[in-house]
């Protein structure tokens, strides 16, 4: 199966960052994995990468629940990018939240591909991988 | 028998004679005499008395008409008759007059009676007797007609009556009940009159009227208007009438009682309602009631009346129009009705409804971060335990111990915050009491001592050293060591901190003030996040995102209030409201 071009986990929980770099590695998701722990440092870190040229992250992984600047207002800033930029990106939102509110919410983010509960599995990244890449 | 003489006016009536009617025969010239009048002639001139007699006179298309005739006889010696006297008197006015009296007697259904005390007989009319049931030919006396009246309070009432003028002279007029012949119950009226002669009642007389219909309709009337009333008082139900073409208002005595006012007190009713209605409320209900006399709506205001006693109490008032047939108002009819219970308990009511709304909101969030908090570290347990059971790599198995017990701490430590927040919400009221403020700040100040010198802190505490107020001791500390310590936590790097803490009592409240200078947090952004749970804003390590949520939870279970505003590099200030100590 072929591989992302480059990852991007935002998240605090440096366990489950732990986590789901293994898992990436175990179904060979992808090398180029970038980590943020929370929105504001996401943001300027990718659009510093940008303005070095380099591509945004094929897909991201966002957690919702953070300090300084949670996923919401991350998504918010995040959408601000041009969308010829953002064509060949998608976030998928990875949270401990079974709130019925998040889950109405992120139907207004069109970017937004899915939801996904944690912990998150090998089989959870292999179907993504399977959707988006194949 | 000739024409003598004659008066000036009688010869006006003579329309058709021509020249004088002296020596004339009488019968001729008054052409409409009767066989009665000669008749009643010749008894005169035979008997020597004076004769009286009415003459009907019906003449063709003219209107029928009543004479007197007055013969009386001539003479000049007393054994001789020479001729007659005749007096003719048209007493058509007075007859007719008569007629319509008896006619109208009869409608009204009043009859006569009269009791001749001397002669012990009884004479009742003919409407009398009508009004007994008794055939024409009935011949009343004293004993009977007083047995008519109904067994019990009515015939012993008329007997007083009647005894009364027999012995003292006295009149009477009353209504009572009586049994008639045919044993029908009937209301009337009996008046009395007594004539008197050498200090002695010889005649007692008087009217007689059946009232029967008017008086049951009246009774029927009293017996609603005495349900109504009693209904009213009972309900508290304060009646009104204002007659718009006059301007007069008018009150029941419920309305005084509604308004906690003494009737006595005012002259006019429009000056009480303005003396007592709350004065913001005054103008509303005047435009209303004039709309509502234009037609344009209809008069149902609601009102606050201040009673003397200075209580304040909710008024309701109901009324209708009535109107000529061009739509002009004549006058309303209305009610008022305390509805103070009504608007407290909705109060309450609306209240509760707040609390329990926002109590569950609360709840709802709480749950929810239970949920997540609980969820992200049983996750990640979860997660550790399927790859140290995959491990190979003893390094990598020791690693994975080590995150283990990371996260197990972290669950124990959440649980540790849950636990917390819990007790805050259990925490009764009952354990409130009066707290100085002042030394609350001092120990807390002492405790944080060796922190607050590592930041070279000012502190400036503006409290009065008597100043209690109404709070649970174990809180108050609580609350101030999170200000404190974070203040310190997000103090600015670039200045020593200065704090500043304030008290003020207000009528109801006591306002508390808590000030830094430190980092500040951009209140646009984050809003009352700062109050959420497991919310942090700054990059520190210790940055939890519970100390304030527990704050706010512990204050507001003290029946306060925590506000907050904040400049971004600038400092903070909370304020903080307490509950009077009195309340």
């Amino acid at each position: 199966m072929k591989k992302f071009e480059n990852v991007c986990v935002i998240d605090d929980d440096h366990i489950f960052i732990y986590g789901i770099k293994r898992l990436m590695k175990e179904v060979n998701f992808g090398d180029d994995i970038l980590v943020y722990d929370n929105g504001k440092d996401a943001i300027n870190g990718l659009r510093l990468n940008s303005e070095a040229g380099k591509k945004l992250p094929s897909i991201i992984f966002l957690d919702l629940n953070m300090p300084i600047m949670n996923g919401w207002d991350f998504l918010d800033d995040f959408c601000k990018i041009s969308e010829s930029e953002l064509d060949n990106t998608v976030v998928y939102i990875i949270s401990s939240s079974v709130d019925p509110r998040d889950l109405v919410r992120i139907k207004n983010y069109s970017i937004v591909k899915n939801y996904i509960l944690k912990p998150v599995t090998a089989n959870d990244l292999a179907a993504i991988q399977k959707e988006e890449v194949a | 028998m000739q024409i003598i003489d004659h008066s000036k006016l009688w010869l006006k009536e003579l329309e058709n004679l021509n020249g004088s009617p002296i020596g004339l025969p009488i019968y001729d010239v008054i052409n409409y005499t009767s066989k009665e009048f000669s008749k009643r002639c010749e008894e005169c001139l035979v008997g020597g008395e004076q004769v009286k007699f009415i003459q009907e006179l019906n003449q063709p298309k003219l209107n029928t008409k009543w004479l007197e005739w007055t013969i009386s006889p001539w003479t000049e010696n007393p054994e001789k008759i020479n001729g007659l006297i005749i007096v003719k008197d048209d007493i058509t006015e007075t007859k007719k007059r008569e007629e319509l009296l008896l006619k109208s007697k009869s409608i009204a259904r009043i009859g006569g009676w009269e009791v001749d005390l001397l002669a012990n007989t009884v004479y009742w009319t003919q409407v009398t007797k009508e009004i007994h049931e008794v055939p024409e030919n009935y011949v009343p006396n004293l004993e009977e007609g007083i047995n008519f009246y109904k067994e019990g309070t009515d015939r012993d009432k008329i007997s007083i009556l009647v005894s009364d003028a027999i012995n003292k002279g006295l009149p009477w007029d009353t209504e009572l009940r009586i049994i008639t012949a045919k044993g029908k119950e009937l209301w009337v009226r009996a008046k009395g009159e007594v004539e008197i002669v050498d200090d002695k009642c010889v005649r007692i007389y008087g009217t007689f009227q059946d009232i029967d219909e008017k008086k049951r309709i009246e009774l029927k009337y009293n017996e609603v208007a005495d349900r109504l009333a009693m209904a009213t008082k009972a309900a508290q139900i304060g009646i009104w009438e204002y007659n718009v073409v006059d301007n007069i208002l008018v009150w029941d005595d419920n309305m005084y009682e509604l308004y906690g006012l003494n009737k006595k007190n005012f002259s006019g009713v429009v000056e009480a309602w303005e003396a007592s209605v709350h004065p913001d409320d005054i103008a509303p209900s005047q435009e209303l009631l004039q709309r509502a006399l234009n037609g344009e709506a209809e008069f149902d205001p609601e009102f606050r009346v201040l009673w003397p006693n200075g209580e304040i109490r909710h008024i309701k008032a109901i009324a209708f129009t009535h109107r000529d047939n061009n739509g002009n108002a004549l006058k309303m009819i209305g009610t008022n009705w305390d509805i103070t219970k009504n608007k407290n308990a909705e109060k309450k009511l609306k209240n509760l409804l707040e609390i329990t709304s926002e109590q569950n909101n609360s709840l709802m969030n709480f749950a929810h971060i239970v949920s997540h908090n609980l969820r992200s570290h049983s996750s990640n347990l979860s997660m550790l335990t399927g790859f140290l059971d995959q491990e190979g790599d003893n390094n990598e198995k020791e690693r994975l111990i080590k995150m283990l017990c990371e996260a197990s701490e972290s669950l124990d430590e959440t649980v540790q915050n849950l636990t917390e927040v819990v007790q805050v919400k259990i925490d009764t009221l009952d354990k409130m009491r009066p707290v100085n403020l002042y030394e609350t700040i001092i120990g807390v100040e002492k405790n944080l001592a060796v922190l607050l010198k590592e930041k070279n802190t000012v502190c400036e505490i503006e409290v009065g050293k008597k100043l209690q107020i109404n709070a649970i001791p174990a809180y108050m500390d609580s609350i101030l060591l999170n200000l404190f310590t974070n203040s310190i936590k997000y103090s600015s790097p670039k200045r020593s901190l200065a704090l500043k803490i304030t008290a003020e009592q207000k009528d109801d409240h006591t306002l508390v003030t808590f000030s830094d200078n430190g980092q500040g947090i951009d209140l646009k952004r984050h809003g009352n996040a700062i109050f959420g749970m497991y919310k942090t804003f700054h990059k520190h390590k210790d940055a939890k995102g519970i100390g304030l949520f527990i704050t706010k939870n512990q204050i507001e279970s003290m029946n306060g209030k925590i506000e907050v505003d904040s400049q971004v590099n600038k400092g903070t200030n909370f304020r903080l409201f307490f509950e009077a100590i009195n309340v």
